[in-house]
């Protein structure tokens, strides 16, 4: 018998504001001391009342726009009882009966075509605390930093049936909700974490099979993984008897490459959410709502098109710049100031792009001004840098945002120099110094010109007109 | 309500009621269901749901970051703490 898996999928993003959802602590605590960003609220102090953060419904509006979603213009908090030691309260603030987006589409694209994936709701939630327990043996540390940081909680519909297009899906997530800048989506980092629900059916059926939640992946790669594994179980089971499936949580050990029961699956009533009488409805009026949808990015396929059209980039190069909005943002002021979309491009490819991969930074870690990065390029253009010394400025200017393109050239000694009778001196003194190239060259060997080329170029360390240079160097071998 | 859940209820909650009080427990709560039953009667199907009893919202603040609190403030209180942590008893084995 042939099956197909059903999935869908739970997806926290912590969103990139400054303060936690419901106090004024700051969001940001990687790598602080314990405990140094909470205050009673957080710290779920009796008497303490939660104050909602306006940028985090900012942004959870924003999200759901990106993913078509409907607006919930009255949106609420609720409680959801949850007795753990890193949520001191004993309860989630989290919303439950009135999320702030609802019914969105998401559209993917695999090796079979496009689909979309169905979003049942966009829901904002705090963090919890981070708990330690190899500090020492008979207690549990616990750390609030984390408490109240803010989340949203993307849930799909059971639409997708391969690990190809989940790796897909959560893709298309991160760009979308890297373009609207509303969060950073680095599972690494924390900051976008996944749970899968996952079922297997016979082909055809309409009946979904025993489900099983599987957490603790912190990579597209290990979810992937998972996701085969919890399928080859399911089917097993189903065919072989090898288990009886249950409704249940299952930690994900990648290094195991194995899924193992954590605890039986809570179902809603299990968490008795009821409206927090601390956090009044929020009530988005049309000026709030109409600033945020003003605010909204142009998509990345929307952006693709216009750099093939309006500026004549290739598919390659616009799909590229595309990747990434801040790629798209360096590429457009590059361009403002230098105004030619193919130079602006090949800079952001072959140079922009490359330094960000050796210096092992994502793309969207870029942060150089688009506007510097054209003054680069106009200087290059118009022969008053060599391209040699253009890349170490480019390469300067990601270690100093300070730095002014021209200036540093000057102070650098990277001005092409247009003293012929220093570029004749030069040339002379390399011919002379490599007879072999010489002879090597007149008896056909172009290659010999590109080494003796290539030493005169060294010798003025790059600042001289290649053209100019060239000439100079085929007229005195010439003549020899 | 049944004789039954209401002598768990009675145990759970540390409670000794007299047979009159019991009576009273179990003809009280049958009569809230009968309520409950009646609302549930009722088509809401395209009402809308009332998120507060008052034409009432809150208020937000700006995303401006402050620390007033200091951690030993906070923690002057805690029965135990150990290097900036708060201690509990272990939860996992």
């Amino acid at each position: 018998m042939r099956y197909e898996t059903v999935i869908g999928l739970e997806v926290h993003v912590e969103l990139a504001t400054q303060s936690k959802i419901f106090c004024s602590c700051s969001a940001h605590s990687y790598g602080a001391d314990p405990n140094s960003h909470v205050c009673p609220a957080c710290c779920g102090m009796p008497g303490m009342l939660p104050v909602v953060n306006k940028r985090v419904v900012d942004f959870g509006m924003k999200a759901g726009m990106m993913l078509n979603c409907h607006i919930n213009r009255t949106t609420t908090f609720d409680k959801k009882s949850y007795y753990y030691p890193d949520l001191p309260a004993a309860y989630q603030t989290t919303q439950w009966f009135a999320p702030v987006a609802v019914n969105g589409l998401v559209e993917i694209e695999t090796s079979k075509g496009k689909k979309n994936v169905r979003i049942k709701q966009i829901h904002m939630e705090e963090d919890a605390g981070k708990l330690v327990h190899d500090i020492r043996e008979d207690t549990t540390h616990v750390d609030f930093n984390r408490t109240s940081v803010p989340l949203i909680e993307i849930v799909s519909q059971p639409d997708l049936s391969s690990a190809e297009e989940v790796e897909a899906y959560l893709e298309r997530l991160k760009t979308l909700l890297r373009y609207a800048k509303v969060a950073e989506c680095e599972m690494a980092h924390g900051t976008m974490r996944c749970d899968v629900n996952l079922s297997v059916r016979p082909e055809g059926s309409d009946k979904l099979g025993v489900r099983t939640e599987m957490k603790n992946m912190n990579s597209i790669e290990a979810i992937k993984r998972a996701i085969e594994y919890e399928t080859a179980r399911h089917i097993d089971a189903i065919e072989n008897g090898t288990e009886v499936l249950v409704q249940e949580t299952r930690r994900w050990d990648d290094i195991k490459g194995k899924s193992f029961a954590m605890r039986s699956k809570e179902t809603a009533g299990d968490y008795r959410y009821f409206p927090d009488p601390n956090v009044m409805p929020v009530v988005i009026d049309d000026e709030w709502y109409d600033g945020i949808k003003a605010t909204l990015p142009e998509f990345p396929e929307v952006k693709r098109e216009r750099y093939t059209e309006e500026y004549g980039l290739s598919e390659y190069d616009a799909e590229q710049i595309t990747k990434s909005i801040a790629l798209c943002e360096c590429f457009e002021g590059a361009y403002a100031v230098c105004k030619s979309a193919k130079d602006a491009a090949n800079w952001m490819i072959s140079e922009v792009m490359s330094i960000l991969n050796v210096r092992k930074m994502t793309y969207d870690m870029l942060t150089l001004d688009g506007a510097v990065l054209g003054e680069l390029i106009m200087l290059v253009t118009d022969g008053k840098v060599g391209r040699a010394n253009a890349k170490k400025i480019l390469s300067a200017m990601f270690d100093d945002s300070t730095i002014k393109p021209a200036e540093y050239a000057e102070k650098n000694g990277f001005i092409v120099s247009n003293d012929t009778s220093l570029i004749e001196k030069v040339a002379r003194e390399v011919v002379a110094a490599d007879p072999k190239a010489v002879s090597d060259y007149k008896s056909g060997k172009e290659k010999a010109l590109m080494s003796l080329f290539g030493k005169c170029m060294k010798e003025l360390k790059g600042n001289c007109d290649p053209q100019t240079l060239r000439t100079v160097l085929i007229n005195i071998v010439n003549s020899l | 309500m049944e004789k039954e859940t209401l002598r768990i209820l009675e145990m759970l909650n540390q409670l000794s009621l007299t047979q009159t009080e019991k009576d009273e427990v179990i003809t009280f709560c049958n009569n809230r269901e009968n309520d409950l039953k009646t609302l549930d009667a009722i088509d809401t199907a395209n009402v809308e749901r009332m998120v507060h009893v008052m034409p009432i919202m809150t208020v937000v603040r700006e995303d401006v970051v402050s620390q007033p609190f200091t951690r030993e403030a906070l923690q002057a209180g805690a029965p135990e703490t150990d290097e900036g942590y708060w201690c509990v008893p272990r939860v996992v084995e």
